[in-house]
């Protein structure tokens, strides 16, 4: 054994044998909510595999990860007779027998007979199997200790340790009973006994710790170099010339925690096709292009980004973001009768973002929605929106940006959210009232939505009505006349809301930087921190201070150094996804691409419904609804609108995909068209030389290089039909990935 | 060659043979490698073709008829025997009852929900699902997770594929296992006479040689470029375009699907119907290397005139399983593929006023064998008209154990969905063990 070795054989030594003190000793009290069910939490027994499940196993059932204590008391000393405790006998009851593996026990051996674990559940059988008692102390919180570190090349390691903290002030170490989980096993590893390992990685991560029903979380930092003055003093440089906005100089505060350089700006090219692609869902044209490398003003960008911002694509295509979220479906109206709404609905979405509605005031609408479904169109969301679980996970992940799904049915295991959460703010719209609408729809439309008289909901295991109440908000005081959602709207877009604007300013980051500060965008936690909280702080105050301005937040976004950096990597940043050190490249979106397509072959798209075509060059981006037949749209991922969860928009590349690239009848059309490009090329007085670049320009917004040029050349000259050879030039270039990518 | 049409032939002689010898139309790579491996090799590389009876097939005139019960419960058909004694089935399955020592029928599923949607779902996922058929899938289909854990044996070969198109009211599909993982449509009808497949035929006015051209274009352009390097995106981009331009201009996968290779006469045994020709398609799809082919069959709706309905469809569904079992028997794969016909529900014993048999839950039959199950048996029993179960509840859970066991994918698989949750793959369901 070397030395290090030993110090560090020595350190867990010294660990353990602190836990082991700190156990309760034979004098202490053993309490089952705060030292038996936390056991059974660690060696697995309450897991989702196994006894924790909702149907149990073999006919032992406990409640999922412990949380509800008093159903497990009943379990373990009630049921089957009393069969599983034996008070005269302890080492002989059936929870011990079969969780050591003496008796047959499908989950196999859990505890070391003697063991300290084994002790503790022995004492507590042994003194008669004590219940919980309103008298016993409370589990308050546990706290880590470090809660945070950075790591670097030699330092690769962390013991924790866990202290549990009780309401009457007594504190514990329970570094051996807590669970630990890691949110990046690749990066960071940690050991039953509290122990990170960092491995050949860098990156940030997350430890979380579970003990009975509190978590807490390690912050860990892991460096992809040693930080050294000289990479400090190019930060410091890159800073200065380009730390104006907040946004850069809170990015580029973690390059500097995590030894990370950033990638060079990418020319102007490059970031007239990102932004008009990010802003507009649409490809530049080739004049846009040379218009904007011909300009020679400093703040060029910031008056694209300007122009961008007013033209109607720009409404379109965030529009079509939001009916996504809004879940504006057209299956299920599939009679003319029926389908108006979805129309009105999208109209509306439209009209809001054209006029840069600000964003509280757009929720507010939604939310508090009444009235008729045919006249009011912010009502039409109530329309798919109709069940309790409906409710509760589309306000949750579309404009609180959690996840509460989980607190259904059992307390979230990995956030503080319980059922009574869940069901508290469901209860917010227990009073939603309907009235008419269409009975023969497949799905009832045309309602009038009004606050109906009566109303509750109750929590499922409690049988209990519930307030009212936002999550982790106050309860609301309501009077008899009050409609319970006009108060939630006020509490979600008051300016010291903790969710709503650092939801939507993580949202458009997401959206423009391809991933956002918290990530997935809809999946904020205490164990999926920010990777870089201070920025999305900055981010949510500064859209609060601008009066809920969604265009000012994209402005602030897309000014920024941060956002204009080349997409090609550098050696220290090339795998990393958290500090946006370069653009990270994307697949261009369904409907993004097909539009890209039909623009650059100059063959619109024909796009039909169940009640007419739609007008000659309607663009994908401004179709109402998912139910649009298209092949292509469905192949390229577009979502059917079944949850607010955007996740549910596929932009990863598939078979398929390029399977419809290759052989799909839409492109060959667009390829062969009459009047498209490839006919154009095929019949004009241009030379070849002239035409190939005119392709480049508005295919990839660039001129091609020279070696390109000459391939694409010496392939023009070896056709014989020149119709021909365009259509292949021109397939060959939009199926290329840098045609493909948002880059 | 046409030598497995007449002749059958044993593992041992495949070995001595080579493939070949035998005329198999394709390189049998799957059992090939099952064959130059142990067991337990063996039984990692096994397949699933699925019959699925889209819309409810009757229990009563097929696996598990009610001879004795009065005439409005027993229906128009007559049992016959099989080669398994005191299993007997329906007059119109007679290829079936001949090779009923490799199939067993459990008589006892049921789950309870009469409406097709949330009970396709059921039987598709292992959970109950959505009430309204607009409503979106929940959980991943078997196909989709047998295509997930195991992937193609072969790398361009599609793991799930779905003849004609996907059907069990869209609970066919992947959801949160990841599109890739949804089947691939054939969209056509295999015995069409001009069958093709669309996603692989080109458009009628583009030639394989401008797609070879092309293709050889597009390589130069891909490499030249600069932009957006190191990116992973990019690699996935490059895999899948490789893979789909050698699909479409390759032989390998265009052969896979061209069943005018097989021996006419082996098409006809399989019978010259759509059932039949999907049948022996996914045969050869399962040789090439799909993991889990879904044949749907349907509509077997029959609310009214149920006989009408049954006498159009109950011979060539025969046919096609008769056959198929055959076949691989013949090629020694048998034991490499699970045969399993099942639909969301089966029908009401009574038969109605129109003549028709309703939706029934509560006791319903489906029919397993191959891959390694033991075959030429009964699992549970109905109660003298059908209709409750009398013996061995079975629940759709049950039935996803037992094919994921047989094709040696572990039970405590789990996926997370959308919200991070993980999720059972067997939804609580045991092993059929009678079965394994």
């Amino acid at each position: 054994m070397n030395i290090k070795n030993a110090v560090a054989a020595f350190v867990v030594i010294l660990v353990m044998g602190s836990c082991a003190l700190a156990q309760p000793n034979q004098s202490q009290q053993v309490f089952f909510n705060t030292d038996v069910v936390p056991i059974l939490t660690k060696l697995g027994c309450n897991g989702g595999g196994c006894h924790g499940k909702a149907t149990g196993q073999n006919g032992f059932r406990l409640s999922l990860f412990g949380y509800e204590p008093d159903l497990d008391y009943e379990a373990i000393v009630q049921e089957a007779r009393g069969r599983r405790i034996f008070a005269a006998a302890p080492s002989r009851s059936m929870l011990l027998l079969k969780a050591s593996g003496i008796l047959a026990h499908g989950g196999g051996k859990r505890v070391e007979p003697g063991s300290e674990d084994w002790l503790t559940l022995s004492r507590w059988i042994e003194d008669g199997a004590r219940p919980a008692l309103s008298m016993d102390p409370v589990l308050t919180r546990v706290s880590v200790s470090p809660d945070r570190r950075t790591f670097d090349v030699e330092a690769r390691r962390q013991p924790l340790q866990i202290t549990a903290h009780f309401s009457n002030g007594a504190t514990r170490d329970v570094t051996r009973q807590a669970v630990y989980q890691s949110n990046d096993p690749e990066l960071a590893e940690i050991s039953d006994a509290g122990i990170v390992q960092v491995k050949n990685r860098s990156g940030l991560f997350t430890v979380m710790v579970r003990y009975a029903d509190q978590i807490s979380v390690f912050q860990g930092t892991a460096p992809h170099t040693k930080v050294t003055n000289a990479h400090a003093a190019s930060l410091v440089a890159w800073e200065k010339a380009n730390g104006r906005s907040f946004v850069d100089r809170h990015v580029a505060g973690r390059w500097k925690q995590l030894g990370i350089l950033p990638s060079l700006p990418a020319d102007d090219g490059a970031m007239i096709r990102r932004l008009s692609l990010d802003i507009c869902g649409t490809l530049p044209t080739a004049t846009e292009v040379n218009e904007y490398l011909a300009d020679a003003q400093t703040d060029k960008r910031a008056r694209l980004i300007d122009r961008l911002l007013d033209r109607p694509e720009y409404a379109s295509y965030f529009s079509l973001k939001w009916a996504d979220i809004l879940r504006n479906r057209g299956r299920g109206y599939s009679t003319s009768q029926q389908r108006p709404g979805t129309a009105l609905f999208a109209g509306w979405i439209r009209d809001s973002i054209a006029a840069n509605v600000p964003y509280d005031r757009f929720v507010t609408e939604i939310l508090t929605a009444v009235g008729s479904q045919e006249t009011n169109p912010p009502a039409v969301w109530y329309r798919t929106v109709r069940t309790t679980s409906d409710y509760v996970e589309s306000i949750a992940q579309a404009f609180l940006g959690i996840r509460i799904q989980c607190a259904q049915c059992h307390h979230h295991p990995a956030e503080r959210w319980s059922q009574a959460d869940y069901y508290q703010l469901a209860a917010v719209f227990a009073r939603v009232g309907r009235r008419g609408g269409f009975s023969d729809a497949e799905v009832p439309t045309s309602e009038t939505i009004y606050l109906a008289e009566e109303g509750v909901v109750v929590h499922p295991r409690t049988g209990q009505t519930m307030q009212p109440r936002a999550p982790g908000g106050p309860e609301f005081k309501l009077g008899r006349y009050d409609d319970p959602r006009r108060s939630l709207a006020r509490w979600m877009t008051s300016p010291e809301n903790p969710y709503v604007a650092r939801t939507m300013a993580n949202r458009m980051w997401g959206h423009f930087l391809g991933r956002g500060v918290i990530h997935p965008i809809d999946d904020a936690r205490s164990t999926n921190p920010p990777s870089n909280p201070e920025l999305l702080d900055a981010l949510a105050r500064d859209f609060v201070d601008h009066k809920f301005d969604v265009k000012h937040l994209i402005r602030t976004i897309c000014n920024s150094s941060t956002y204009a950096l080349s997409s090609r990597s550098n050696e220290s940043n090339q795998d990393d996804l958290q500090s946006f050190a370069r653009y990270y490249p994307r697949r261009l979106s369904a409907e993004v691409l097909l539009d890209a397509m039909s623009q650059v072959l100059q063959t619109p798209t024909k796009f039909r419904s169940v009640s007419g075509d739609f007008p000659p060059g309607t663009r994908a981006i401004e179709l109402p609804d998912e139910a649009v037949p298209s092949n292509f749209l469905d192949v390229f991922g577009r979502p059917l609108r079944n949850s607010a969860c955007e996740c549910e928009r596929v932009d990863s590349p598939a078979l398929g995909q390029t399977l419809a690239l290759v052989s799909s009848p839409e492109i060959q059309e667009k390829l062969v068209a009459d009047k498209g490009l490839a006919a154009r090329l095929a019949t004009n007085m241009k030379s070849d030389a002239e035409n190939v670049r005119e392709i480049f320009m508005a295919v990839l917004a660039r001129s091609p290089r020279p070696r390109e040029q000459i391939v694409a050349l010496s392939f023009l000259e070896s056709q014989k039909d020149r119709k021909d050879a365009y259509a292949s030039l021109l397939w060959s270039l939009v199926a290329t990935n840098e045609f493909l990518l948002n880059h | 060659m046409g030598g497995i049409k007449a002749t059958r032939v044993s593992r041992r002689n495949v070995l001595e043979l080579g493939a070949s010898a035998l005329g198999l139309g394709l390189v049998d790579l799957l059992r090939l490698r099952a064959l130059g491996s142990g067991s337990s090799r063996a039984r990692a590389n096994k397949s699933l073709i699925v019959f699925w009876t889209n819309g409810g097939l009757s229990q009563q005139d097929t696996y598990d008829m009610k001879p004795d019960a009065p005439p409005e419960f027993r229906g128009s058909y007559r049992p016959i025997a099989t080669t398994v004694p005191g299993i007997q089935i329906t007059e119109r399955f007679p290829r079936q009852a001949r090779v009923m020592k490799q199939l067993s029928i459990v008589r006892s599923v049921h789950h309870e929900n009469g409406i097709h949607a949330p009970s396709a779902h059921w039987m598709q996922t292992g959970y109950f699902g959505p009430t309204l058929a607009r409503n979106a899938p929940q959980k991943p289909s078997f196909g989709s997770v047998i295509g997930r854990v195991r992937g193609a044996s072969e790398g361009l070969i599609p793991p799930y594929v779905a003849i004609p198109q996907a059907e069990a009211f869209g609970y066919q599909g992947a959801v949160y296992l990841g599109a890739a993982y949804n089947p691939f449509e054939l969209g056509a009808n295999p015995n069409a006479m001009d069958f093709r497949v669309p996603n692989l035929a080109l458009p009628r006015e583009l030639r394989l040689s401008s797609v070879r051209s092309r293709t050889q274009l597009l390589r130069e352009f891909d490499a030249l470029q600069r932009e957006a390097d190191h990116a992973s995106v990019n690699d996935d981009l490059n895999s899948f375009k490789s893979q789909a331009l050698e699909m479409v201009t390759g032989e390998k996968v265009r052969n896979a699907f061209d069943i005018s290779k097989e021996d006419p006469r082996l098409r006809d045994r399989y019978g010259r119907h759509q059932y039949g020709q999907s049948a022996i398609l996914a045969r050869r799809l399962i040789e090439s290397g799909s993991t889990c082919v879904t044949i749907n069959t349907g509509y077997w709706d029959h609310h009214d005139d149920i006989d009408k309905g049954l006498e159009t469809q109950l011979s060539p569904l025969d046919a096609a399983i008769g056959a198929l079992v055959e076949d691989l028997e013949d090629r020694g794969m048998l034991d490499d593929v699970v045969i399993y016909c099942a639909g969301e529900f089966g029908r009401t014993p009574l038969i109605n006023g129109n003549a028709g048999r309703d939706h029934w839950a509560n006791c319903f039959s489906v029919l397993l064998g191959g891959g390694g199950l033991k075959g030429g048996m009964v699992v549970g029993a109905s109660e003298y008209r059908g209709g409750k179960v009398r013996e061995r509840p079975v629940s759709p859970g049950d039935l996803l154990a037992t094919i994921y066991q047989a094709l040696g994918i572990p039970l405590d698989t789990h996926f997370e969905d959308a919200t991070g949750r993980p999720v059972s793959i067997v939804a609580g369901g045991k092993t059929i063990h009678e079965l394994v």
